[in-house]
């Protein structure tokens, strides 16, 4: 089946490139000011002849009554020791400094980018010798060597070119250098020699194109360093005396009284020319490196969103009046979660979810990743990203509204009421300090009447021990763990201060059967001893089966079914938890036809009116698309929200 | 996660507690050679530059043009300037180095090394004192000046640093990073003259380390002489180098801070102050050392122009003076003191920070 | 009786790493028919993707060196050739897919660029003939609007949608041996549904050899015809897949099987885990690599190393013990 549109062009597809590179740089406001700047001054360097008012190193009518003039309607800027314009030389100035500060950065990019390159590429013994060289060249102060090389040398304009250029490729190597090497080892590389690519293919497809930003960023940094070492030059006594550079200018005021007269005109100009050009390209710098780097400037420190409420309650709650009345320890109430955007809608991530847990019950929280499971979770304890905020309901642990709790105060719930255990325990550990030290930190935290002495110590081998850890761990850091070992840490420091509530963030996910098996087994064991309360999030069917008394089954940040397990695995009635059970492999019908659900899961600041499943329902009809169902009750303890359902027990 | 493409030993513990005091050592033997081999590579730079740089030294030294020819040659025979440089090297084949006759113990080369380990670094052709006694007494006054301008530069950029992070995009934030900007932009030499001619106005002296006759005075208030003198050097290097610093501990601070074990601090119920205190300052001070490191040898240019500026009695100024009178022998003597300082001081910090983190030493 | 398409003989692949030896692969042989599909099954570490890698030597060579082996591939030696005639071959002959879509795909170059690589490099295409038979590609691996997403970036695409994009990829050049490396480890359970029914699909229409490499047993059941079960570096058992599953011939298969969290097992069962983790590979192999683990071990396990032994048809397990009867063989 021939389409008849052609694909489009790769030309456009650069210019598109750059077009969108322009509008996201001019958001950029230090960039931009940055770019302003240096502009301006490549202009006056251009149109230099046209717009000074005298010609360069002019002495058009200059007497010894003119030395040193303060600014004059003759000469706006006053004049020098020599009685020229400073105004005027000030403007030919810009030239000796662009000229000088470009033409030593190419030579000092092209010899760090290609070092640099090589280093990263090659690595071994050629990485070795040339980063041993550029660390040599490092540590030896430039600035003396600069003076000492064009002290020997005759100092004219080129002799200084070169010798900057020469010696200021150190930091492009290496900042070169570690980008090559991040970009060498990454897996698409790999991908591309695993389907042939020589070398060559390689750097100029592959690695150059994530190295040019780098690059970029780093030669604009370099032409601010070369015209500040020209001018320090000049300024040392070493400049072309037939180029009167800013640095020169500075140099003869200085050496000759300019001071001493008063002559702040003389001194202040040239130096606020130097710092123009620096600053703006120093703005521009980081500009670029903003756009092309883009880092957050947020932190799990950054104070977060105020809780609102906003009382919509239409559709109803999950709490089924008639459940067994054990020790609920925790109610969370038609909670909802929006991430907020700039200038976008917010993204709804959990909506209206609802569910209690009991004292010694274990719930599996179970979705596909993006459903909102774990910003459900990090929201009970308010531990959400400086983007996200509580939009509605309510978290009651033991009788207390969490909601409502300022800062202090939930500090004080957090850890000794409710633990959690997060995905990935590969960063959840500070490095660089023991384990120990970091279980014992939460005790100390929590439990300020426990004694300071080796009673602490014995307390943290307990832990460790519970979860199968040997003792003399302790003392050991989180690196010199294996992967299954530091969740097992986790979760004894999750236990440590005696939580009624353990939440478990997919602790399994990123670990072999062989140790998942073993830490669920731990998990249902500490459940049975220690009478806790666990929230399992997953999105592995089969180990809810395994262990949980009650579902949670999300889907786009919306309850699809809650029920207990038998329920949910015998009569399910949302068609999503009907399709998962489907999807999921069975062991006892091997060559059973895995079925898949088309399609892939709503993004949530883009979602669709109408039910959230409705685009991959198998079971969709009309009213799917237009109206949102609500939480239906099934039973004591069932809902499921589908049109389908409706009326039905 | 999953496949590990170089499969590390899944039980690390018996091999490194044992093998960690071992790995330790090693380290810093290694860092230590590799500095004398720095310093060694320096002093062969040092040598040739001056040596094979067009500019005979003799003749740039010796301007006076009257001298006669024999003047001259005699001038030259007294600075050992008559010697081949190494070997055969004036030949410039090195093929024939060996079926050269010169006595290699001879050269130049050899002399000079000779010299410097016994701590003779030739004399000066302006003043004909020893350049190593000339140099000497600067060479402290150098370290006194850059000493005290790091020590306040690194404890001012911290806590700024801290402070931007922590605040990340308010106002103190962004007044944290646009006054260090600016302050990074301004050249050394620049602010130097600014601060010098402001200071003027308020009686601040204006060069120099002490007042002449000082050291009559009694000792504190001679101290309190240098330190009136030593104010504007060094708030003028501060200013420069705390705005790098502020800015590096900043973003150091910024990937710390999130980080997932920030996170865990938080859900444990540590204070932020605490979560800052216990957990982010040490693994974002890391970064800063190996900044500092490698800033040495740029902060040594900025003590060159401060002293220039201030005419402060150190090692820079020496050079400035060396310049403008081509007094060659100091100025190889100063650069290669100052270059020296900066490797030792270089192996200080990469030496430190082996201390400060554990995962270097199962490296 | 068709001759094996790879045949590998006594494969030994080490890493020298500052701390020792690392003996990651120990002397395995295996073969695989044309249109056949083996899983190669066990945890991290035990040697199944270092393995793979080997047989496409991309394998850094230092730290990594393929110490011994043979690897015969329609009648030459791979181990043997040259990195030049590797690159003919990778891509073309034998494609490799990895796990991690995120990361195997370039985010500033386009998919088109990215797809048509191989294609222009191996078969000569053009740039259009290139791009025509990549948005044939797509489509045939169920990307919608595929002409005008060629030209879009990895990040516009789920993570889903990227590993069938590396499908498309692998079998652009149709190649006769594909090696999928956890293709789906990192995926939703749905999407990991689809995946494995898509390569299912496409096999059958291109008649081609699949090696699937993963750790989870629930996956290979539905798709393979044999499986390869590894641990510290060795085989430990091989057999067709009905057979592993009905009636598995080595403890360390017994383990992995009872492992697995099973849906119709509610949970009235034990989850069964074994204690301890996977031998240090820095130490050479002496004896049997599980024996510290295994609950059927006997003293000659700790002296001896078992070598693969057939127990039935098509089936072969390297233990001294008969698991179902508990008694040495």
């Amino acid at each position: 089946m021939q389409s008849s549109t052609k694909i489009t062009e790769p030309k456009n597809q650069w210019t598109a490139r750059l077009l969108e590179f322009w509008r996201v740089f001019n958001k950029n406001r230090m960039g931009v000011i940055g770019l302003g700047m240096i502009g301006t001054l490549v202009i006056i360097a251009i149109f230099a002849p046209l717009i000074a008012p005298y010609d360069s190193s002019s002495t058009e009518s200059a007497q010894i009554g003119d030395i040193y003039n303060p600014p004059s309607a003759a000469h706006l800027l006053g004049t020098d020791d020599a009685g020229q314009d400073i105004l005027s030389n000030f403007i030919f100035g810009t030239r000796v400094s662009l000229i000088v500060g470009t033409f030593a950065a190419f030579i000092s990019i092209i010899i760090g980018g290609t070092l640099g390159l090589i280093a990263g590429f090659n690595g071994g013994r050629t990485d070795n010798l040339i980063m041993r060289f550029t660390d040599i060249m490092l540590v030896i102060p430039d600035l003396p060597l600069i003076v000492v090389l064009v002290a020997l040398t005759k100092p004219s304009l080129l002799n200084i070119i070169i010798v900057v250029g020469l010696l200021g490729w150190t930091t492009t190597a290496r900042v070169v250098r570690s980008q090559t090497l991040a970009v060498k080892s990454r897996k698409f590389v790999l991908r591309a020699r695993g389907i042939g690519a020589g070398n060559r293919h390689i750097i100029s497809h592959h690695i150059l194109p994530l190295v040019m930003p780098i690059l970029v960023v780093q030669a604009v940094l370099v032409v601010s360093n070369a015209v500040l070492t020209e001018s320090t030059l000049a300024f040392l006594g070493l400049g072309d005396p037939s180029a009167l550079s800013w640095g020169q200018m500075l140099n003869y005021a200085f050496g000759r009284g300019a001071m001493s007269i008063g002559a702040w005109w003389a001194l202040a100009v040239p130096g606020i020319g130097i710092v123009w050009v620096v600053l703006g390209l120093t703005l521009l710098g980081q500009g670029l490196e903003q756009v092309l780097n883009p880092r957050l400037e947020t932190h799990h420190l950054t104070p977060g969103r105020p809780v609102v409420q906003n009382e919509r309650d239409e559709f109803g709650s999950g709490k089924s009046a008639d459940e067994k009345s054990g020790n609920i320890l925790l109610d969370v109430q038609n909670l909802s979660v929006n991430y907020v955007a700039d200038g976008r809608p917010p993204a709804r991530a959990v909506e209206n979810v609802s569910f209690t847990l009991k004292e010694g019950e274990l719930m599996g929280l179970v979705g596909e990743s993006g459903c909102g499971k774990t910003t459900l979770m990090l929201s009970l304890l308010r531990l959400l990203p400086s983007a996200g905020q509580i939009v509605n309901g309510k978290v009651f642990f033991k009788e207390k509204d969490l909601t409502a709790l300022n800062e202090e105060e939930l500090n004080i719930v957090r850890w000794s009421g409710i633990s959690i255990i997060f995905q990935g325990a590969m960063n959840a550990l500070n490095p660089v300090r023991t384990v120990g030290d970091q279980i014992s930190e939460a005790i100390i935290r929590h439990l300020p009447d426990f004694p300071r002495d080796k009673r602490l110590d014995e307390r943290v081998i307990e832990l460790l021990d519970l979860v199968g850890i040997a003792s003399d761990q302790k003392e050991n850091f989180p690196h010199q763990y294996s992967g299954g070992m530091r969740q097992r840490a986790m979760i004894a420091m999750a236990l440590a201060c005696n939580p009624q509530v353990v939440i478990a963030d997919e602790p399994t996910t990123a670990l072999d059967v062989m140790i998942q098996a073993q830490i669920l087994e731990l998990l249902d064991d500490l459940r049975k001893k220690l009478g806790l309360a666990i929230i399992f999030v997953t999105h592995d069917l089969g180990v809810v089966a395994e262990i949980c008394d009650k579902v949670l089954v999300m889907y786009g940040g919306v309850t699809a079914e809650y029920a207990d397990v038998d329920t949910v695995y015998n009569e399910p009635r949302h068609p999503y938890t009907q399709e998962l059970i489907k999807a999921f492999p069975d062991l006892t019908k091997p060559k059973k036809k895995l079925t898949s659900i088309p399609g892939y899961p709503p993004r949530l600041d883009a979602l669709p009116a109408g039910c959230r499943f409705a685009p991959r329902c198998p079971a969709v009809f009309d009213r799917c698309h237009i109206e949102q169902p609500p939480l239906h009750k099934l039973g004591d303890m069932h809902f499921a929200s589908c049109h389908l359902v409706e009326g039905s027990k | 996660m999953g496949v590990e493409l170089f499969p590390r030993p899944h039980n690390l513990k018996s091999f490194t507690t044992s093998r960690s005091a071992l790995n330790r050592t090693r380290i810093l033997l290694r860092k230590i050679a590799w500095a004398l081999f720095t310093i060694l590579f320096v002093i062969v730079l040092n040598f040739f530059i001056f040596r094979v740089l067009p500019g005979d030294p003799a003749r740039a030294g010796i301007r006076d043009p009257r001298l006669k020819a024999e003047a001259i040659e005699m001038l030259r025979v007294r600075f050992g300037l008559d010697k081949p440089v190494i070997n055969c090297f004036e030949s410039l084949n090195p093929v024939k180095l060996g079926s050269c006759n010169v006595n290699p113990l001879d050269t130049q080369f050899f002399i000079y090394v000779r010299n410097l380990l016994q701590g003779e670094l030739g004399i000066s052709y302006h003043t004909n004192r020893p350049v190593a006694e000339v140099l000497g007494e600067r060479l402290w006054n150098t370290i006194l000046l850059i000493g005290a301008g790091q020590i306040l530069s690194i404890f001012i950029g911290v806590v700024f640093g801290v402070f931007a992070a922590w605040k990340a995009r308010t106002s103190i934030d962004r007044a944290a990073v646009i006054s260090s900007l600016v302050a990074w932009s301004l050249p050394t030499f620049w602010l130097g003259i600014i601060l010098l001619f402001w200071g003027s106005k308020f009686g601040l002296p204006l060069a120099g380390k002490a007042t002449p006759g000082a050291s009559t005075y009694p000792l504190l208030q001679q101290w309190g002489d240098i330190a009136r003198h030593m104010f504007l050097p060094t708030l003028t290097y501060t200013i420069i180098f705390m705005a790098e610093y502020t800015l590096i501990m900043r973003s150091s601070l910024m990937d710390v801070l999130s980080e997932d074990y920030i996170l865990t601090a938080k859900a444990k119920g540590l204070s932020t102050f605490q979560i800052l205190k216990d957990h982010a300052l040490k693994n974002a001070m890391l970064p800063l050392v190996t900044v500092i490191a490698i800033n040495l040898g740029f902060t040594v240019g900025g003590a060159v122009q401060i002293e220039s500026v201030f005419s402060w009695p150190g090692l820079g100024l020496a050079i400035f003076e060396a310049v403008a009178r081509r007094d060659f022998p100091i100025l190889q003597g100063a650069f290669l003191l100052l270059a020296i300082s900066v490797i030792f001081a270089n192996l200080l910090a990469d030496l430190t920070y082996t201390y400060l983190d554990p995962r270097v030493q199962t490296e | 009786m068709t001759s094996a398409l790879l045949q590998v003989t006594d494969l030994q692949t080490r890493f020298h790493t500052p701390e020792g030896i690392v003996h990651a692969v120990n002397g395995i042989s295996f073969h695989i028919n044309e249109g056949e599909t083996v899983a190669i099954v066990g945890e991290s570490g035990c040697g199944k993707s270092v393995s793979m890698m080997s047989l496409l030597k991309l394998i850094p060579t230092p730290p990594g060196e393929i110490s011994s082996g043979t690897a015969i591939y329609r009648g030459t030696d791979l181990l043997q050739k040259s990195e030049r005639e590797m690159e003919d071959i990778r891509g073309k002959d034998i494609a490799m897919i990895f796990q991690d879509p995120m990361t195997s795909l370039n985010p500033v170059l386009t998919l088109g660029r990215q797809l048509t690589e191989s294609m222009r490099e191996h078969l000569g295409f053009t740039k259009e003939q290139a791009e025509e038979r990549a948005v044939q590609m797509l489509e045939q691996v169920g990307i919608p609007d595929a002409r005008r997403r060629i030209n879009e970036y990895p990040h516009q695409f789920s993570g889903g949608m990227r590993q069938r994009v590396m499908i498309a990829m692998a079998l652009s050049c149709a190649p006769s041996l594909l090696i999928a490396d956890e293709p789906t480890t990192a995926l939703d359970v749905t999407i990991q549904a689809q995946i494995v029914e898509l390569v299912a699909r496409i096999r059958e229409s291109l008649h081609m050899a699949i090696i699937w490499i993963t750790h989870d047993l629930g996956v290979v059941a539905g798709m393979a015809d044999r499986v390869i079960v590894m641990y510290a570096g060795f085989i430990v058992e091989e057999a067709d897949v009905n057979d592993l599953y009905d009636s598995p011939g080595h403890p360390y298969t017994l383990a992995l099987l009872a492992a697995l969290p099973r849906i119709d097992r509610r949970r009235d069962h034990h989850l069964k885990s074994i204690a301890g983790s996977p031998p240090n590979l820095l130490v050479a192999p002496h004896g049997c690599p599980f024996a510290p683990r295994c609950e059927f071990v006997i003293e000659k396990c700790r002296q001896e190393n078992p070598p693969l032994i057939q127990i039935e048809k098509n089936h072969s397990s390297a233990c001294w013990v008969d698991v179902k009867t508990g008694a040495p063989r």
